[in-house]
């Protein structure tokens, strides 16, 4: 009679709740710390916080960053300061997600947001160029045609700042936040985190 | 300074943290500590300048017999028995207070700054700073990057202060055009108003600036020191042969840097030599084969090309076939090429001088100096060539330091005052033409007279320093080519009579020594041997000597010459007499292996891409005949190709086998019919990648010639047609930065020859001599003496070729007022 014990584990399963859900119809709500694809930011006034000092490119250990630099035009600025960044590419063909550049970027220029389902059909288009990276004018993530945004998901971009101090002493005790986000403000500080965190409207144009 | 003191065995005592050390006698403590294997951090310190102990930085407890204090280690000799502890609290304790002084005002704007990554400044303050600052006040604001010269950007907020860049330009290059301004806190470096830093040796200071406030235009936000990838060359630029580090990026060149090398350039470059690679960069480089075909020149293949050109070759007559050029080449592609012609073509008319060089055995056949005999203390050099500030910069730096701090009496033989003339003692500037009666006055035993212009007082000066104790070097070369070039290997035959005398050569083209050294000339073998002497084994050696770069001009501008092979070499441009070079190249089937298009090109019937330095390995050979190593860093444009493989390659076309499939094919034919070179090969020179192997032996010397120039009337103004830095040559005229910087042509005259004109500055005259006249404007200087019109050459404004008829002894010129 044995089986017959198999089939009342079977029976009682039908009626508990499904762990499972039909992805990608239904998608699980990410974590908050999720590393996805990169986008890059842009201040208040629209200028952008890359200045194309290659930190990522240089911290990167996949090597999947291409930076290079470039005067600011003269009157019509990229960026605040001298120098902007003129190229910016990212290879997903070899990104594996650490986040390395995100700790590297003096300027919270570069951050992660929570999309991972992207796919490409050829090389070209796994490489994204400051075009694709680019947020928008309201500090929205583009939605790219072989990206799978739904709505809410461009939320949280935001990266955690300051792990260390920038002396690189790593018994750093200073202030931990997370980085300003446009469009969404600042989000609160986890569980461990300082607790007098900037308050969620703060601006960040003055991170440079 | 290290670099002076003799290597004695004598030797003193110290004890560094714990270690006893031998010093040497006068060392300075910073030296003997950093050769004991403890550095010292330092910002204004630098090995090749004097201590000024600016920055503090170098500071550590020292004991010297008065108990333990602390000292800047930079200012202090070392002594006997002195004591030093440079890891004890109280040094710590000041190093953590001198950067966090200097970052007081530092902005820190590393990410966006080019030294981010390769900075002393960051460096130090990880390692030695106190990783926190207390200074929370408003940094000091400058107004960000202002050009000071062409190529070097200052940036005021970043400046230590440590007065490295101010040092170099007044002690080293002798331009004091930067300097500190202001009191206190609100003390600067900047230039003088209105007068920029414009000095050819200013890309010096960004790479000796320990911080990011001096930068280079070229090289500005192009990389970030972590993805350069770099290799030890030598530069092409002149025939000094400095060291340099060749830095690129993604297959691009992004800068030059000079390498400390002990005998030759000291780290030190010329801005002509540093940003020279902006031209292999260049756009306009040649990428394919052409091809003329109904006018225009068309891309072809390699296969078609080579069998073309190698038919065109064989197909002519050795006698009416001449090769011109050669100078810009790598010992290797010389030697292929000269066994292409003198093996396989049987032609000896090769010469890789373009009419403003000397006679090829004179050179070789002169005994040779080193930079490093020429500069001993104490040592008397006698300038008789172009001005060395001109043409061959870091070396001018080494004779500037012997004149000035080593006690080198230097005698100036020139048509006028050159860049050396403020640090020479004797200034003796005989008219153009009359050099070697000078020469010969200055070696006479009889009491001396007024000769070739220059008074008796000054030659019995002269000759009293040149008796002196130390040893007489001369720099020899053409200080002008509108004097010819017999005159001055006469003077130079004179000058041998002087006991002990060594010559350093002043020919400036990149790699003509190598060239000469390969048999580039003719008459010549590889091996510093003739025709005659030499023993190489070649199948259709020539047994007489073939013509020179002005009679093969001269034969095809006759018809008496068919085919012209031009290698690196742009005859319009570079060889005196313009009109003559025109009308050969005219005249001639012109197959031309170059870089890029230039004047003589427009004239050639097919062209063949080469490597420029950069992009191909290969070995140089300097003005004292030291052979280095030029090495490959990146790849060529195009289907673009080392030369000595091009060289194989007619030699296949044209029926022959050079026998070369690699370099180490090359030097192994080198050895077999060079004595001079025995020894030297890839491994070797790989060996002695920084000092290199100077080649040593001489040919047997000519004869004088005897020559005397023409009488002129009293209205005639004697011409003087010099090199300067910056001219419109094909490198500089392909490097962004540098394109614009040649002066201008204007007539330069005594300001008493000036007022007699009754002009104004700058008014144009007419300049007429038997062969041509042209229009150029005219300035007064101090420079020249009376009687003499010195002009610049090839600045691509004004051709003044057309007034020199080359081989002319001098030339003598009528100054007229332009509107007449």
């Amino acid at each position: 009679m044995g089986y017959l014990q198999g089939f009342a584990v079977t029976f009682k399963k039908l009626t508990e709740d499904r762990v499972t859900t039909e992805y990608p119809e239904q998608k699980r709500p990410k974590a908050d710390r999720l590393h996805g694809r990169h986008v890059l930011n842009r201040y208040e006034d629209g200028m952008e916080k890359c200045i194309g000092c290659e930190l990522c490119a240089g911290v990167c250990p996949a090597n999947c960053i291409y930076v290079r630099g470039k005067d600011n035009p003269d009157g019509d600025p990229v960026s605040p300061g001298e120098r902007y960044g003129f190229i910016y590419e990212i290879n997903y063909l070899r990104c594996i997600h650490c986040d390395m550049c995100v700790e590297a970027c003096p300027t919270e220029a570069i951050t992660e947001s929570k999309l991972f389902e992207f796919s490409f059909t050829n090389r070209a288009d796994a490489i994204y160029t400051k075009n694709e990276l680019l947020v928008d004018d309201d500090g929205m993530p583009q939605h790219l045609p072989w990206e799978d945004w739904r709505p809410g998901e461009d939320e949280m971009t935001s990266g955690w700042m300051r792990a260390t101090a920038s002396s690189g002493n790593a018994a750093y005790e200073g202030k931990v936040a997370w980085s300003g986000e446009l469009g969404y403000g600042v989000r609160a500080p986890e569980i461990g985190q300082s607790q007098d965190a900037p308050p969620a409207d703060t601006s960040d144009s003055g991170a440079h | 300074m290290t670099d002076t003191q003799p290597e004695t065995e004598a030797s003193v005592t110290i004890v560094v943290d714990g270690q006893e050390v031998a010093a040497r006698p006068g060392e300075l403590l910073i030296d003997a500590c950093e050769r004991a294997g403890t550095y010292i951090p330092r910002f204004c310190y630098h090995e090749r300048m004097k201590p000024v102990g600016m920055c503090r930085m170098c500071l550590v407890e020292v004991d010297t017999g008065r108990g333990m204090g602390l000292q800047p280690s930079c200012m202090i000799p070392v002594a006997e028995g002195m004591t030093v502890d440079t890891q004890s609290e109280i040094t710590k304790k000041a190093q953590d207070g001198i950067l966090e002084f200097l970052l007081i005002n530092h902005p820190l704007d590393c990410p966006v700054c080019d030294k981010g990554g390769e900075c002393p400044l960051q460096d130090q303050t990880m390692a030695y700073g106190p990783g926190e600052s207390r200074f929370v006040e408003e940094k000091r604001h400058y107004e960000k990057p202002i050009p000071i010269s062409d190529t070097v950007f200052l940036d005021r907020e970043r400046c230590i202060l440590c007065d490295r860049c101010t040092r170099f330009a007044k002690e080293v290059a002798g331009d004091p055009l930067i300097h500190f301004q202001g009191r206190g806190n609100q003390t600067e470096v900047n230039t003088f108003p209105d007068e920029p830093f414009s000095s050819y040796f200013s890309g010096n200071t960004v790479q000796i600036c320990p911080v990011g406030a001096l930068t280079a235009k070229p090289y500005r936000f192009k990389a970030r020191p972590w993805d350069l990838e770099e290799t030890e060359s030598t530069s092409v630029a002149d025939a000094v042969g400095s060291r340099i580090t060749v830095q690129s990026s993604r297959n691009q060149v992004l800068r030059y840097m000079g390498v400390d090398s002990d005998p030759v350039n000291w780290g030190w470059l010329s801005d002509k030599e540093r940003f020279s690679f902006e031209a292999f960069n260049s756009d306009e480089r040649i990428t394919e084969p052409m091809a003329r075909s109904g006018g225009d020149l068309e891309p072809v293949s390699w296969g078609a090309a080579i069998a073309a050109v190698g038919d065109a070759l064989k197909n002519t007559d050795p006698s009416r076939l001449g090769i011109i050029g050669g100078a810009r080449l790598t010992n290797e592609s010389q030697f292929a090429f000269t066994k292409l012609a003198k093996g396989v073509l049987g032609t000896d008319n090769v010469d890789a001088q373009l009419g403003d060089g000397l006679p090829a055995e004179l050179v070789l056949g002169l005994p040779r100096a080193t930079i490093d005999q020429a500069c001993a203390p104490g040592g008397t050099i006698i300038l008789m060539g172009p001005d060395p500030k001109e043409t061959l910069g870091a070396l001018f730096l080494r004779l500037k330091h012997a004149a000035v701090e080593d006690g080198a009496t230097i005698i100036e033989v020139t048509p006028h005052r050159t860049g050396l003339g403020q640090y020479a003692a004797h200034h003796l500037h005989p008219l153009p033409g009359e050099t070697a009666a000078l020469a010969a006055a200055l070696v006479a035993e009889t009491p001396a007279l007024d000769t070739a212009g220059v008074s008796a007082d000054a030659i019995t000066a002269a000759r009293a320093a040149i008796a002196g104790d130390g040893p007489v070097t001369v720099i020899l070369g053409r200080a002008s080519v509108a004097e010819s070039a017999a005159v001055i290997a006469d003077a130079a035959l004179s000058l041998t009579s002087i006991p002990g005398v060594r010559f350093l050569s002043a020919l400036s083209r990149s790699n003509v020594h190598g060239a000469l050294d390969m048999g580039m000339s003719p008459g010549l073998l590889p091996g510093r041997s003739t025709l005659a002497s030499g023993t190489a084994n070649w199948p259709n050696t020539p047994s007489t000597a073939g013509m020179s770069t002005a009679q093969m001009l001269q034969a095809a501008a006759d018809g008496s010459l068919d085919t012209i092979l031009l290698l690196g070499a742009d005859p319009i441009s570079d060889f005196p007499d313009t009109d003559l070079a025109e009308r050969a190249l005219a005249n001639a089937t012109v197959i031309a292996v170059d870089l890029f298009e230039t004047a003589s090109t427009d004239h050639a019937d097919a062209i063949l891409p080469a490597a420029a330095p950069q992009e191909a390995d290969g070995s140089f050979t300097n003005l004292e005949g030291r052979v280095t190593k030029i090495s490959r860093k990146v790849t060529p444009p195009g289907t673009a190709r080392p030369d000595w493989i091009i060289a194989a390659e007619l030699a296949m076309a044209a029926g022959g086998d050079l026998g070369i499939e690699s370099l180490d094919d090359v030097w192994a034919q080198i050895a077999a019919v060079s004595p001079a070179h025995a020894g030297i090969d890839t491994a070797s020179l790989d060996a002695n990648q920084r000092d290199g192997v100077v080649v040593e032996g001489t040919l047997d010397l000519p004869a004088a010639s005897g020559v005397s120039p023409a009488v002129a009337d009293a209205y005639a103004y004697r011409l003087v047609v010099s090199r300067r830095m910056y001219d419109a040559g094909t490198i500089l005229a392909n490097s962004p930065s540098s394109a614009h910087l040649a002066s201008g042509t204007a007539l330069h005259l005594h300001p008493v020859d000036f007022d007699a004109l009754g002009l104004d500055r700058g008014a144009e005259v007419t300049v007429s001599s038997a062969t041509g006249s042209v229009s150029l404007p005219v300035e007064p200087s101090g420079d020249v003496p009376r009687g003499v019109a010195a002009v610049p050459a090839n600045q691509g404004d004004i051709v003044v070729g057309t007034l020199i008829a080359v081989g002319d002894v001098a030339t003598n010129v009528r100054v007229e007022r332009g509107d007449s």
